[in-house]
């Protein structure tokens, strides 16, 4: 599967505003590949008046693709001194975007049911992932875990992605008070229980400990569980070979025992990453 | 864009004929292929491939990077494919370009590097060979190399006997006499120097109380570390008479002439590739611009031509 090429353009932000607590919804009007950018892939930013810092790029999941409008969104957690000036963008600010990056979510294999489980930050390309789905006419259970309440993403912003939101908080504020693994043990024993052919398809993006509980979950139930992975990174395109992970498997040449998240991934089947 | 003008851009470093005096630097632009969508690789005068050494290389247990103030850290630790896999599956693509290749080594032992130099040479097409002893993130070689001028001038003396292809030694600058190692490779046989490589730096996790980086130290490259190139350029050119290629936080065609004219016949982009891709294409342009807007007729006019 090769993905669309990526180029190094301009775009305009167009719109900038807190969605929840310390989460900003960053809209970039951008002519070219952008709006084609398949569920998964990723967008390397650097805010146009940037001088100095940040030096590297921030690279984050694109959440929503408005084709009408020739908009992609991103949506980002204020973290560090570099997602701050991130922040700082106004409308009309120009943003340098390298992208469309990386490889896409698959498509899930013919009659399976997919389920969406995200945690924190990495809810935004599940929900990119989700609104495709069901444009070709199928129905993702989106699970989302938050540290609280304020910690989630309003529902105008998950809608597009699902009809079946089931939200988890690690303090009970909203939802299940517990972890997405709950939810998604039970969303598995449901489809156990309509039809044996019904077999699920997990995508899961989030913190590294919720996806590791989430592939082993997946590995036990014997389903089939495709993560995409966050790490720190500096090109994105893979000429720098700072984003890697570990394999799983023992590879035939010690080249290949760690890949590169950016053009390896930074989608895997949970199976080939050493968790 | 350099259309209707007459800025001749052409510089010969140490016999190899490059269109423009800019190189992208190894390790910042891998075999050459995942830039190709970014950057049209005729347009630099150069690549220099990441290094390649003996047997393929796993690299260093991450996190390998972080950024730092006005530049970043890494700790990649030479993962590569090693010499066969380069051969095999790197060069078909690196030879096919029409830009010059320079192939960049390291190995463990002295001998190595002669046994790497022989089969590059015999591979035909390759415009010379760049000797990293100055990698900051491996245990064995690289560096511990590049600080002795004993075992640099060892090293350079094995490569020398194994080929007539130009050599380039990559010096770091984490020694208390880089002229000393210059002095000594040329000595030795080198045809050029390449410098600076990073500066060895730490960043550390304030929360976890632990190193950053997954091999505590790593390099430090990007706009940080010009000044520093800068400097020891200007030291290691009134050190020997060998051509320089400079290179050290080059983001801008004024870094790039700023090197140039403090006595570098050719740059080195490396870090700004990762920030901009086309950044070395820019560089070459702008410096094209500079030249016309100042009355250069010869890019090798501006060479060396700091007043101090």
């Amino acid at each position: 599967m090769k993905p669309i090429e990526a180029q190094d353009v301009d775009g305009i932000v167009v719109s900038h505003e807190e969605v929840a607590d310390d989460f900003r919804h960053l809209k970039i009007k951008i002519e070219g590949a952008f709006v084609d950018a398949k569920p998964g892939q990723f967008v390397q930013l650097l805010p146009g008046r940037a001088t100095s810092w940040p030096l590297l790029r921030i690279p984050l999941s694109i959440s929503h693709i408005d084709l009408t409008a020739s908009t992609f969104s991103v949506l980002y957690e204020i973290v560090g001194s570099k997602s701050e000036a991130l922040s700082r963008l106004r409308i009309s600010d120009p943003v340098s975007c390298l992208g469309p990056l990386g490889h896409p979510f698959p498509p899930p294999p013919v009659g399976a049911r997919p389920l969406l489980v995200g945690g924190g930050i990495g809810v935004p390309p599940l929900i990119h992932l989700g609104a495709h789905l069901r444009s070709g006419g199928l129905s993702p259970i989106l699970i989302v875990g938050a540290r609280h309440a304020g910690k989630h993403l309003p529902p105008k912003l998950l809608s597009p992605a699902t009809s079946d939101l089931r939200q988890a908080t690690d303090d009970g504020t909203l939802g299940h008070h517990g972890f997405v693994t709950d939810l998604l043990a039970v969303a598995l024993k449901e489809d156990v229980a309509s039809t044996a052919t019904d077999q699920p398809v997990i995508y899961t993006c989030g913190p590294h400990p919720m996806m590791a509980a989430v592939a082993r979950a997946a590995e036990e139930a014997g389903v089939l569980c495709y993560a995409s992975l966050e790490e720190y990174m500096a090109c994105g395109f893979g000429v720098c070979v700072g984003c890697v992970v570990e394999r799983s498997t023992t590879p035939t040449s010690a080249y290949e025992q760690f890949t590169r998240v950016c053009v390896d991934g930074p989608v895997y089947d949970a199976r080939e990453i050493l968790w | 864009m350099t259309e209707g003008t007459n800025v001749d851009l052409r510089v010969n470093v140490a016999g190899i004929e490059l269109a423009n005096p800019v190189l992208l630097a190894s390790g910042t632009c891998g075999y050459g292929e995942e830039l190709e969508p970014f950057l049209k690789l005729a347009d630099v005068g150069g690549i220099i491939t990441k290094t390649i050494t003996p047997e393929p290389r796993a690299g260093n247990k991450p996190p390998r990077i972080i950024e730092t103030p006005s530049g970043m850290l890494n700790a990649i630790g030479l993962q590569n494919p090693g010499l066969e896999g380069f051969v095999e599956h790197k060069w078909p693509f690196l030879s096919k370009l029409d830009t010059k290749v320079i192939v960049n080594i390291a190995a463990p032992t002295v001998e190595e590097h002669g046994e790497m130099t022989a089969r590059i040479d015999a591979l035909g097409g390759v415009a010379g060979i760049e000797v990293n002893i100055s990698c900051p993130n491996i245990k064995e070689g690289g560096v511990l190399f590049g600080c002795s001028p004993t075992a640099s001038a060892d090293v350079v003396a094995t490569v020398r006997r194994n080929t007539d292809l130009p050599i380039i030694v990559k010096l770091t600058p984490n020694v208390t006499d880089i002229t000393a190692i210059a002095r000594s490779v040329v000595d030795a046989g080198a045809d050029a120097v390449s410098l600076i490589n990073t500066l060895v730096g730490m960043a550390v996790d304030l929360d976890a109380r632990r190193p950053v980086l997954g091999n505590v130290t790593g390099g430090l490259s990007g706009p940080a570390i010009k000044p520093v190139a800068l400097a020891l350029l200007w030291k290691v050119r009134q050190a020997v008479d060998v051509p320089l290629l400079g290179l050290g936080g080059i983001s801008t065609a004024e870094d790039a002439l700023e090197f140039l004219v403090t006595g570098a016949s050719a740059i080195q982009v490396g870090t700004a590739t990762f920030v901009r891709p086309g950044a070395a294409a820019q560089i070459v342009s702008g410096i094209d611009e500079y030249c016309r807007d100042a009355g250069v007729t010869r890019v090798t006019d501006l060479v060396g031509t700091l007043r101090s």
